[in-house]
């Protein structure tokens, strides 16, 4: 029961930042992906940043367990290529629908609707995917310092110094 | 490009979310996701139907269609953007995003169609790619 409530109070924490930080708007969406406004992008990565720090400070302190997901070549090209199709036409991702529902934008509830029929017709691929697609291009689970069999912290201020040139460039361009 | 409605620096609310990420992993041991809660749902809806075959669906074996941490998360992302937008003056009712309406105009039924078809779609290749 207890793992309920922090998952409600942390979607909570997470929805008002979304909010505040203006990103759950389909035109901040569609705004990114015909790259004329960045906002999102920006959001992300900052978010990232704190995150990639602070999740890898947990491991080194013996506190938390990266979560790291199969390398599946196949999977991850066909999957992000079709998420990219449907989130142009919705204009909303996964948790940015329910963040736009509570901020008025109506028109998320389409999609939220679109998502759960997505997801039942998924559990229905999921026999036929795994006899195929999920079988091309499996590398198992890898990250980019076991890749290229550095410590982690020599990759994460090379990752922040790029996130901060990219942040620079997208505030001289005004995105 | 601030409008000055009220809204944060999309650098300070992204690294406060990052900061909430950091949090719900060490506290709760959980990472932030969305995606599988829309399968999970679609479990649950089908269980009203006919709870036999969801039970025998190797994804629903899998993936149990039930109220999870992720689940109460996505229902909490709707609850604090009410808030936020609710306190800020910044809620507003909308059927047609602005963008939509300057290039097709208040076109409701459209927007719904195409809404719906980038959901299935979306959602297909988000949980393809295990995103």
């Amino acid at each position: 029961m207890n793992i309920l409530i922090y998952g409600l109070i942390t979607g909570f924490l997470f929805g008002f930042l979304l909010q505040k930080g203006r990103v759950l708007r389909y035109d901040k969406q569609l705004g990114a992906l015909r790259l004329m406004d960045m906002t999102i992008v920006k959001f992300m990565l900052s978010s990232v940043i704190v995150g990639m720090v602070g999740v890898y400070l947990l491991q080194d302190l013996g506190v938390a367990k990266l979560s790291v997901k199969s390398l599946m070549l196949g999977p991850i090209i066909i999957g992000g290529l079709l998420f990219g199709l449907g989130w142009g036409l919705l204009g909303y991702c996964p948790g940015t629908s329910m963040g736009a529902l509570g901020e008025g934008r109506w028109d998320a509830l389409w999609g939220i609707l679109g998502m759960i029929v997505g997801g039942g017709l998924f559990a229905e691929a999921y026999p036929w995917l795994r006899s195929t697609v999920y079988t091309w291009g499996d590398y198992g689970r890898l990250t980019l310092p076991e890749m290229l069999g550095v410590n982690h912290w020599l990759i994460i201020p090379v990752f922040i110094v790029g996130a901060i040139l990219l942040f620079r460039w997208f505030e001289r361009k005004g995105l | 490009m601030n409008k000055g409605d009220g809204g944060w620096s999309p650098y300070l609310a992204g690294g406060l979310s990052g900061l909430v990420g950091v949090m719900s992993v060490w506290l709760a041991g959980q990472f932030f996701g969305a995606s599988t809660s829309f399968v999970r749902t679609a479990g649950m809806i089908e269980q009203w139907f006919s709870p036999e075959r969801v039970g025998q669906l190797e994804y629903f074996i899998r993936v149990v269609p039930r109220i999870d941490w992720q689940w109460m998360f996505v229902i909490g992302i709707v609850l604090g953007s009410l808030v936020s937008a609710w306190t800020s003056g910044s809620f507003r009712w909308q059927s047609v995003p602005d963008m939509w309406r300057e290039r097709f105009g208040h076109t409701p039924v459209k927007r719904a169609i195409f809404a719906f078809t980038g959901g299935v779609v979306a959602m297909f290749g988000a949980r393809l790619a295990d995103g």
